[in-house]
């Protein structure tokens, strides 16, 4: 093999790593190799021992007495969780960027600003709050105000948005994703940037930030009714999904009126007249109503056409965005207990079977009749091993890289380790009878590109938190460190204060 | 020319030699009937390394020596066996036989050129225990070692000079075949442009394949991020090729198992600076001031009986 | 406040907690009786409804416990001892009852083992 490099010029190398070394390195000689040399630590702590003088002291085997310890009244019922969940997305210490854009119905398709940062609209704040679109340890409290990176993924998706909510061949698209990746690629912020997409286009926003809470029996359930009381409600669940589908599509959902009568609802309450916001205040203000209700609304939101006697001030309904972040949770028994004291499986829950079924085409039409996205994603740290789940996305990676189901390449579960059928079955990509539905894709998401990361590192040091000259070794070295561009990774090198000893 | 040997050998040879002589002389006089027995011939003069100035001083004694005696010429058989070796009442004779021959050979060709022990071909003596079962003596660590150095001393006469003499001689004391005979070939880079090294530290060995690329680092098949989750460990692995700013030129994929985390990473790191060294060895100044070229050897000490772990003892009790 | 067979629990505490606070009722039972009434387990004594508490109630009146159960507990001793048995015996003498060692360790029998057992 001949190398690219001159052998001469080699020669002359030396001065350079001479600036990388730390100074220092040559009197110390511990810990060669790293840039975090001891040096960086932070110093011992001095150790409170009275020095010299004194005797040694014999030790007596009775234990000292207690000191009485102060009670003071714990917090508040709920603080202590309040205050490890808040988000602060703003910091005043860090710079503000001069020239930063926004997310808008031009900049999500703009292949130009592909690397750069764009922020999130300060209005639409409140509805991605209300979404519970941010999570508390991804680090928006370090900068001025909240942005997310524009990576391929993203700009893929907002042409995707774009087209389903134009007037183009798209209209009323149905894409169905479930998004994987290693940990912290980006998952979570891919969905949010969805969701700011979705708010932009005026879209219906339907998420389950926490699918793990509604399988770790800490909210009320109960048979859905005795004709198959097996099938399991959750009241106060799905109280809390209407609030949140309420407070952050206010304004979609103020424009839009009833269509139709539904079965489970009182007739005197939902009258021609009720906008659905409305209609869904009345769930969350009743619980045992909370499913009813939400079936309800999510009727109207499918509703393509008014039923007779509704026609009045009946609009077309948006494309809506669904998003489920962490669905491994959902593919195994939950925590629940059904009469006979066995574990209930999580696809017995009326919340979460549908939620799963909206991955299967819908019997007669689309699963979402106006157009939409679903976007499911994985999770990589909080995430319960369900080998079920493992084998049906790689089925679907081998379905998308073209391997035929009959093959012998296609993965099959392995009939010894008892993988969960009802699991297999969740995600059928058999063709759907509408048109426009799309079958379950698998999008993986990985690193940043070296372009990407550089947009990235960039926002760092221009809003203050990075001394560095940003040059393309530099955010290569940072890059090849953070694993190729884990976008988590790339971000806690970033954030690491460095105190140069130059 | 004198052997530079210990003291107290060099007085325990002296009095040897001195009974030898005296015993020679006492086996003239009082053996002088007795009969041959088939043995080897011994030689009558010695040069000794150790005595050339005794022997100038003592030049005025030599002529007393009386002629030597022709044992073949005996006819009756002597009143009492002789030994064949001066140095049987001594303890351990054959290895003073070995010591005293190797001596007269280096008396014999001390004047021959001698190279640098450094350049001195490199040979497996008898290891001690080895030499013991050879000569199946005793022989204490410290008369092994004054051996040890004439053969060093023999070893150092240039290699085109050397008489075969010496040569057998050496031979007789390295180990069966030659451990340091196979010199393993220098590691190139291979058809597809990868060069292959293996690095070791604490527990861990790794194996790294490097590969010109775009920076793209796996560790067991994992990226670096999941293989080393703290970034001190992911610094260390990948130092060789950062502090060269070769970090982005390189594709590297690495094996590694046994030991933690940190083991692993700098295993890895020995691996990876190897690897380089295989594509570009101008780097090697470079890498050995950056440390990655430098085996750190240490390993965990073991754990000793009536010791609390290495070394730490049990607290002192009274009674 | 809330009454679970006449007995009062602050709102505060857990369904299951306050189960088990009655005699003969432990984690197996009070686990099956959460899950016949569809209670999840970390449900507070506020959160219970009407029908759920009368159900409980109503539950637990037919089951074995309390009061009753104690007296079963003295009853079956009782028979022991005045059938002659040696396990009778043995509560009799405030020693172990299946065949533990007496040399040491009788602390649990010494304290427990008696005609009328506190339970």
């Amino acid at each position: 093999m001949v190398s690219s490099f001159c052998w001469g010029c080699l020669t002359r190398l030396p001065p350079a790593p001479r600036a990388i070394l730390p100074p220092t390195l040559t009197a110390q000689r511990v810990a060669s190799f790293h840039s975090s040399a001891a040096l960086l630590a932070p110093p011992a702590k001095k150790q409170n021992k009275p020095v010299g003088g004194k005797f040694r002291q014999g030790n007596s085997a009775r234990m000292k007495k207690k000191k009485p310890v102060e009670r003071t009244r714990p917090p508040a019922v709920g603080e202590r969780k309040a205050l490890r969940k808040r988000i602060i997305l703003s910091n005043p210490n860090a710079l503000e960027i001069p020239g930063m854009k926004e997310v808008s119905e031009e900049t999500m398709v703009d292949a130009r600003l592909r690397g750069s940062i764009l922020g999130l609209p300060v209005p639409m704040l409140d509805q991605l709050r209300a979404v519970q679109a941010f999570k508390p340890k991804q680090g928006w409290s370090i900068f001025r105000r909240p942005g997310t990176v524009v990576r391929r993924e993203t700009l893929e998706l907002g042409r995707l948005i774009d087209g389903i909510s134009g007037e183009g061949e798209d209209k009323g698209k149905v894409v169905k994703k479930i998004v994987t990746g290693d940990r912290s690629t980006g998952k979570t912020v891919h969905l949010l940037q969805a969701m700011s997409m979705a708010f932009t286009k005026k879209w219906v926003v339907v998420t389950v930030p926490e699918p793990q809470d509604l399988v770790t029996a800490s909210t009320a359930y109960a048979p859905l009714s005795d004709e198959n009381p097996n099938v399991y409600v959750q009241p106060e669940a799905s109280a809390a999904l209407l609030s949140r589908t309420v407070a952050a599509n206010k304004q979609v959902l103020s424009g839009l009126t009833v269509s139709r009568e539904h079965a489970g609802l009182l007739k005197s309450a939902v009258k021609a007249g009720t906008t659905l916001e409305d209609l869904a205040k009345m769930g969350i203000q009743d619980p045992a109503a909370a499913w009813n209700t939400f079936q309800a609304l999510w009727t109207e939101l499918n509703a393509t056409s008014p039923a007779p006697g509704f026609e009045k001030n009946f609009k077309p309904r948006p494309p809506m965005l669904v998003t489920v972040d962490g669905i491994a949770h959902w593919m195994k028994e939950s925590k629940y207990n059904n009469v006979d004291v066995k574990p209930i499986h999580a696809h017995d829950l009326v919340f979460v079977q549908h939620f799963l079924s909206l991955l299967k085409p819908g019997p007669s039409q689309s699963s979402l009749p106006n157009g939409g996205v679903l976007l499911y994603a994985t999770s990589a740290s909080n995430s319960p091993t369900v080998y079920a789940l493992d084998v049906v996305l790689k089925q679907l990676a081998a379905r998308q890289a073209g391997v035929s189901p009959s093959s012998p390449e296609f993965p099959q579960p392995d009939p010894y380790l008892n993988a969960d059928k009802r699991v297999l079955a969740t995600i059928d990509t058999s063709k759907p009878v509408a048109p426009k539905e799309g079958i379950p894709e698998i999008q993986t998401l990985g690193g940043l590109s070296r372009e990407e990361a550089r947009g990235f590192m960039e926002y760092f040091a221009r809003s203050g938190l990075l001394r560095e000259n940003i040059t393309d070794a530099w955010v290569g070295e940072k890059w090849s460190l953070a694993g190729g561009g884990v976008v988590g990774e790339l971000e806690r090198l970033g954030r690491r204060l460095r105190v140069t000893a130059a | 020319m004198a052997c530079p040997s210990s003291n107290g050998l060099v007085h325990a040879m002296h009095s040897l030699r001195q009974t030898a002589q005296l015993r020679s002389f006492a086996q003239r006089s009082v053996l002088s009937a007795s009969a041959p027995i088939r043995h080897q011939q011994r030689q009558p003069a010695r040069g000794y390394a150790t005595e050339v100035v005794e022997e100038t001083d003592k030049t005025t004694e030599k002529p007393v020596a009386a002629p030597e005696i022709d044992f073949s010429q005996f006819k009756s058989t002597p009143t009492r066996i002789i030994p064949v070796s001066g140095a049987y009442f001594s303890g351990s004779p054959k290895f003073i036989d070995h010591l005293l021959k190797l001596e007269s050979i280096l008396a014999k060709y001390a004047p021959l050129p001698t190279v640098e022990p450094t350049e001195a071909p490199r040979m497996a003596w008898f290891k001690l225990p080895q030499f013991r079962e050879v000569v199946g003596e005793p022989v204490a660590t410290k008369k092994y070692q004054s051996l040890l150095k004439i053969l060093l001393r023999l070893n150092r006469i240039d290699q085109k000079l050397m008489p075969d003499e010496v040569r057998d001689a050496l031979a007789l004391f390295t180990r069966p075949g030659n451990p340091y005979g196979f010199q393993p070939a220098p590691p190139t880079v291979n058809e597809n442009g990868i060069s292959r090294a293996k690095g070791k530290r604490k527990e861990a060995s790794a194996v790294v394949h490097l590969v010109e690329g775009e920076g793209e680092v796996r560790v067991n098949g994992k990226t670096l991020v999941e293989a080393f989750p703290r970034v001190h460990d992911r610094e260390s692995a990948t130092w060789a090729l950062r502090c060269t700013q070769r970090l982005d030129k390189y594709n590297v994929w690495a094996t590694v198992q046994g030991g933690g985390n940190t083991g692993q990473a700098e295993a890895v790191t020995l691996a990876v600076a190897r690897a380089l060294l295989v594509h570009e060895p101008a780097l090697k100044p470079v890498l050995r001031k950056a440390g990655v070229v430098t085996v750190d050897a240490r390993r965990v000490e073991r754990k000793k009986p009536g010791h609390v772990k290495a070394r730490k003892m049990p607290t002192w009790v009274k009674r | 406040m809330v009454f679970i067979l006449g007995v009062n629990f602050p709102e505060r505490n857990l369904v299951k907690k306050s189960l088990e606070s009655f005699f003969g009722v432990g984690n197996l039972s009070s686990t099956r009786l959460l899950a016949r009434f569809h209670i999840h387990p970390t449900c507070k004594v506020g959160e219970l409804a009407n029908k759920q508490v009368l159900d409980i109630t109503a539950a637990l009146s037919d089951m074995k416990i309390e009061n009753d159960l104690r007296r079963q507990y003295l009853d079956n001793i009782k028979r022991l001892k005045e059938t002659g048995t040696y396990r009778g015996r043995r509560h009799a003498l405030g020693l172990p009852v299946r065949g533990q060692r007496t040399r040491t360790q009788t602390k649990t029998a010494n304290k427990l083992n008696r005609m009328e057992r506190r339970v």
